[in-house]
């Protein structure tokens, strides 16, 4: 999401999420009864608000996705800012709009907005701060975690388990979860500091960490490839009287992993078509099967 | 029998929840498959099912929002048949990948009927009744628990006897062909990553990691340090390109 589009798709998808959040909006004015700004929060503050965000997706639903968690996230700082009951309601009635982050970097955006809620800034300004910073924290989020940082962690735990170490899924724990928290309370505090500030970087620099994201996630999926998709033949090729194993003797010496590089290519061109991945995943059981009774894997 | 089955169910209603909502991710099954071998006491095969399990799950992440196969229910009931019907980790690929099917179909179907809900929301912070969200939160964590202590519960109370006597008549080449697919099964996931990133400019990047580990044997970690110094060195260059190019708007062009 937001990795290749261009310009034009980006305002695109941008512009959708923002209708999504107004046909969900319920607020009842734009700015607050008391507009000066609010006491600073505190560091203890932000830190609760960085451990509810564990429960970003605890009523996750089709029709405003976290848009409840993400409220539930907040409450606390906003009742610490927002005195007047009717302000309150109204700020929560704005975050109960459509919203749809990344599980792990959205804090980056709940300290931003939470710095914007004490300025006393005007709804519409914090909505479109919102808006502009899912998609970007999306494709950051994901190619982060869920391409980078998972498949290694898990790759180590998994490879040391199969060796009937305990230290595999221990390793694997702390691996993951300190740059896991490390993150998620480093960037509530970063984004809550720099306020509108950060904004401002992210918008310049986006389009650049994205990209170098796509470089690191782009070469680990290649090496993952290469890692953990197997497949072979123990077909022989009868040339005469000699006979010449067909993985070893030809595919190997063309090229290493040529069978799972060729498959999970075909596997690509099947979803670029539209195949789900539960069909590919039926198909590949299949062919599994059959293959080993036939004889050909 | 009933003890275990409702301590599994347990530890699959708590990894269930952190799917969604804690994200430490001890529901991977590298966790979960030796906390399921120690409830059964045999913790040896829970880590030899749990990293089995761990690399055909490799990749099948919630791109972009949109739920994999369930990694808990595979991990968790994976294991337990495995351990329960004594056989090789093999038969947890097959055991777990209908059952993670399944699931995942039911949790669209959970986050459909979430959606009404909302709306009570609404009437609730209109009355300023923040409480009143919060425990909607923690209801949708709760049934999220009780969802998965029930799909883990029932199979492997009820299942697990049957489920052996299946094992015992599978002909062989059934479980081989399993293990075949499952080493097969991380090339979905990647290909879904392929999906999302893969553009002309990148496919450079995709061939090197690739020959990393082919012909270079290295280990991932080291390539994508390698790959962080790449994407550094081009993330400055640019940087540094650009103000090049804001403190000099137009380059003196001289012949040579």
């Amino acid at each position: 999401m937001g990795f290749n589009a261009t310009e034009a798709e980006l305002a695109a998808k941008a512009d959708k999420r923002m209708q999504q959040a107004l046909a969900t909006a319920d607020a009842s004015r734009d700015d607050y009864y008391d507009s000066t700004p609010a006491e600073p929060l505190s560091t203890q503050d932000i830190n609760r608000m960085a451990w509810r965000s564990l429960a970003l997706q605890a009523s996750f639903n089709y029709e405003r996705m976290q848009a409840g968690g993400w409220l539930f996230t907040l409450i606390p700082a906003l009742r610490k800012i927002h005195r007047q009951p009717e302000d309150l309601s109204n700020s929560m009635r704005m975050h109960l709009e459509f919203l749809n982050v990344h599980p792990f970097d959205v804090t980056f955006l709940s300290g931003i907005v939470l710095a914007m809620e004490q300025n006393k800034e005007k709804l519409s300004t914090i909505r479109a701060v919102k808006v502009a910073l899912m998609g970007p924290l999306g494709g950051i989020g994901d190619a982060m975690f869920w391409l980078t940082w998972l498949p290694i962690c898990a790759g180590i735990g998994a490879s040391l388990a199969l060796e009937g170490s305990l230290f595999g899924p221990i390793l694997f724990l702390l691996l993951f979860n300190a740059l896991h928290f490390g993150l998620r309370f480093g960037l509530a505090h970063y984004g809550y500091r720099t306020g509108l500030g950060a904004l401002h970087l992210l918008k310049t620099s986006t389009k650049k960490i994205s990209h170098a994201a796509s470089i690191v996630g782009m070469s680990v999926i290649g090496a993952l490839i290469a890692s953990y998709v197997h497949l072979s033949t123990p077909l022989q090729i009868h040339a005469g009287a000699a006979r010449i194993e067909l993985q070893t003797g030809v595919l190997d010496k063309l090229m290493p992993n040529l069978l799972p590089l060729g498959f999970t290519l075909l596997v690509y061109s099947l979803m670029k078509k539209g195949f789900s991945p539960v069909k590919l995943i039926g198909l590949t059981v299949v062919f599994g099967v059959l293959g080993k009774l036939i004889g050909f894997l | 029998m009933l003890t275990e089955s409702l301590l599994i169910a347990l530890l699959a209603g708590l990894a269930g929840v952190d799917l969604f909502d804690g994200l430490t991710h001890f529901h991977r099954p590298v966790v979960l498959g030796p906390l399921v071998g120690l409830v059964l006491g045999d913790l040896h095969t829970g880590l030899l099912v749990g990293g089995s399990l761990e690399l055909v799950w490799m990749g099948m992440v919630p791109l972009a929002g949109a739920q994999p196969p369930n990694v808990v229910i595979g991990g968790v009931i994976g294991t337990a048949f495995a351990i329960l019907t004594k056989s090789p980790p093999t038969v947890a690929i097959g055991v777990a990948v209908p059952f993670s099917i399944a699931v995942q179909g039911c949790i669209t179907i959970l986050f459909t009927v979430f959606s009404p809900l909302m709306h009570k929301c609404d009437d609730m912070v209109k009355a300023g009744n923040w409480r009143g969200v919060e425990w909607v939160n923690y209801a949708g964590m709760g049934v999220l628990f009780c969802f998965y202590f029930v799909v883990a519960f029932l199979p492997v109370y009820f299942g697990a006897a049957a489920a052996g006597n299946l094992v015992k008549a599978a002909p062989q080449w059934l479980l081989d062909g399993l293990s075949v697919a499952g080493g097969m099964m991380p090339a979905i996931g990647f290909a879904l990553l392929m999906k999302i990133m893969l553009s002309r400019n990148y496919v450079a990047y995709f061939i090197l990691g690739f020959l990393g580990v082919t012909y270079l044997h290295l280990p991932i970690l080291a390539i994508a340090l390698a790959a962080l110094a790449v994407a550094m060195i081009d993330f400055f260059n640019t940087a540094r390109l650009e103000a090049a190019a804001a403190t000099h708007p137009v380059e003196a062009q001289d012949g040579i």
